[in-house]
């Protein structure tokens, strides 16, 4: 926790095949990663439509996450290069329409690296808490 | 370069000549309505009733590609059909092509010079001053007073090569004088030798030299693209930003019913997905004490842009049908070409040009990782 206590809500869509597999190694190995994520599972980081990652920010995320099986190894061998454009749109989207790009991170996060995952984590966590709340969470007019 | 040639033919014997010798079966055009003051786009079979078309008359009540869509979508017409369509309207036609909603078998697309159209509402065929300063404006190559704002910032005002059959050349030139035509595709050459028409293979025919007015028009018009471009942008400086461009909007989404490329018959955002329970309306109010009702009404929009933005062709039709006078279409213009940019994609181009999200290369958009 932070000296101000403010604890940021990050949505996390993460990949049936790898980054899930890797929040579960992380669990199963007991390795401690900030509490901050709420995990949605998705079958394939494709899965992730734009709209997706925008409703979690006009809601109030403070973050949004999306984990993917690394360029070359996806399940579904092409799933995440179609996942990587429809984050480009998203964050090219909420750039010129006043949200902060900085709130959007895609990661590549293998099975097998559950403490890559959970350095992720928390790397994106002291991120958005430097950056502060999400000034949507405070519109009533949205 | 197609070369351009004079058909020695005005607008109405040409399209009589369609009727005539090309034994073509209908020709669609903006006609004038029996109430006598405004056109819609129509379909005609026969030579006497075309003569009521005026397919140059500025305004778009539908966007002729949404037509041609609900005319193909289920199957090509068994005979030739020629439709005239505007710049915008055939690129919205190829992206439509592109998703499986329209077919252009048997189609003959004649399409022209644009020199933009009038809101709807504010253009009448008896409104002889404006149709006037309409014709003289683009007869020296500038913007009309009063045409739609991304008309007036529109820099694909002339049908590209191999989009279209025929091509007439409008500007700099005046719409009831002969025609100066170029016939890009087979279809097209066929056409007009049907037409009697002396493409500039033969020796005594020779090509009409284009306008200035075509370069004089590009660039004031880039000039207002650019200006209309950094007012939109303005207005997005933030979150706050954000929510006021939209504050105005009453959710009626007619904006998504006119659009062209909005095609989908059961809409994303007026499906169950956006139904709550009341209860999680006060989840997600959390520590603001309001909330403005009913929810979503920004993500409609920002949610549209991401499903039809990158196939934008910043026709208008969504502006001139909002009730509540918020500049959708040059906020989708300006928002859309961005997103279009970062896949080096032009809606309408190339009918052979995948759709950005349907195609992908291993090495690519790295920045937009981790």
């Amino acid at each position: 926790m932070t000296d101000n206590g403010y604890e940021p809500k990050i949505v996390a869509f993460l990949c049936n095949w790898c980054t899930f597999t890797a929040a579960d190694l992380a669990g199963t190995s007991r390795i401690k990663y900030q509490p901050n994520i709420r995990i949605i599972k998705v079958m394939c980081s494709s899965r992730v439509d734009p709209v997706f990652i925008l409703k979690a920010l006009l809601d109030g995320a403070d973050g949004v996450l999306i984990g993917g099986c690394a360029p070359g190894d996806c399940h579904y061998s092409k799933g995440n290069f179609y996942a990587r454009r429809k984050v480009a749109l998203a964050k090219t989207l909420a750039q010129n329409m006043g949200l902060d790009t900085d709130r959007i991170r895609l990661s590549w996060i293998p099975a097998s690296e559950g403490p890559k995952f959970a350095g992720v984590v928390n790397e994106f966590t002291e991120k958005i808490k430097k950056i502060g709340a999400n000034p949507a969470g405070q519109e009533v007019f949205i | 370069m197609e070369t351009f040639i004079n058909s020695r033919m005005t607008i109405s014997e040409f399209i009589a000549a369609i009727f005539d010798k090309r034994e073509t079966a209908g020709v669609a055009a903006m006609a004038k309505l029996p109430s006598g003051n405004k056109a819609a786009y129509t379909l005609f079979t026969d030579k006497k009733s075309a003569e009521n078309s005026i397919p140059f008359f500025p305004a778009m009540p539908v966007n002729a590609a949404k037509a041609v869509s609900k005319f193909t979508r289920q199957a090509s017409p068994s005979k030739e059909v020629a439709m005239f369509l505007r710049p915008c309207e055939l690129r919205a036609l190829t992206e439509l092509v592109k998703i499986k909603q329209a077919g252009l078998d048997n189609l003959l697309l004649i399409s022209f010079d644009c020199g933009g159209v009038f809101p709807f509402k504010e253009i009448s065929i008896s409104d002889e001053e404006k149709l006037k300063s309409y014709v003289d404006a683009f007869k020296n190559g500038k913007n009309c007073e009063g045409i739609r704002p991304v008309c007036a910032a529109c820099t694909k005002f002339v049908p590209k090569e191999n989009q279209a059959d025929i091509v007439i050349s409008l500007i700099g030139r005046k719409p009831h004088d002969p025609l100066v035509m170029s016939f890009p595709t087979e279809k097209g050459k066929n056409t007009a030798k049907a037409l009697g028409i002396d493409l500039p293979d033969k020796t005594h025919t020779s090509p009409v030299a284009p306008s200035t007015a075509v370069e004089s028009l590009f660039k004031e018009r880039e000039e207002k693209e650019k200006k209309l471009k950094e007012k939109i942008k303005t207005g997005f400086a933030d979150t706050g930003g954000l929510v006021s461009m939209f504050d105005r909007c009453i959710s009626c989404h007619a904006c998504s019913y006119v659009c062209p490329i909005c095609y989908c018959k059961n809409c994303y955002f007026d499906s169950q997905t956006f139904e709550y329970f009341s209860e999680s309306y006060f989840i997600r109010m959390g520590e603001k004490g309001a909330l403005r009702l009913p929810v979503d009404r920004t993500l409609f929009h920002v949610g549209r842009l991401s499903h039809m933005g990158l196939s934008c062709v910043a026709c208008g039709m969504c502006e001139d049908a909002c009730p509540v006078n918020i500049p959708v279409s040059q906020i989708f213009k300006t928002i859309g070409s961005e997103a279009q940019a970062v896949f080096d994609y032009i809606p309408g181009k190339d009918l052979n040009e995948a759709l950005p999200l349907l195609t992908y290369s291993e090495s690519e958009l790295e920045t937009f990782e981790d």
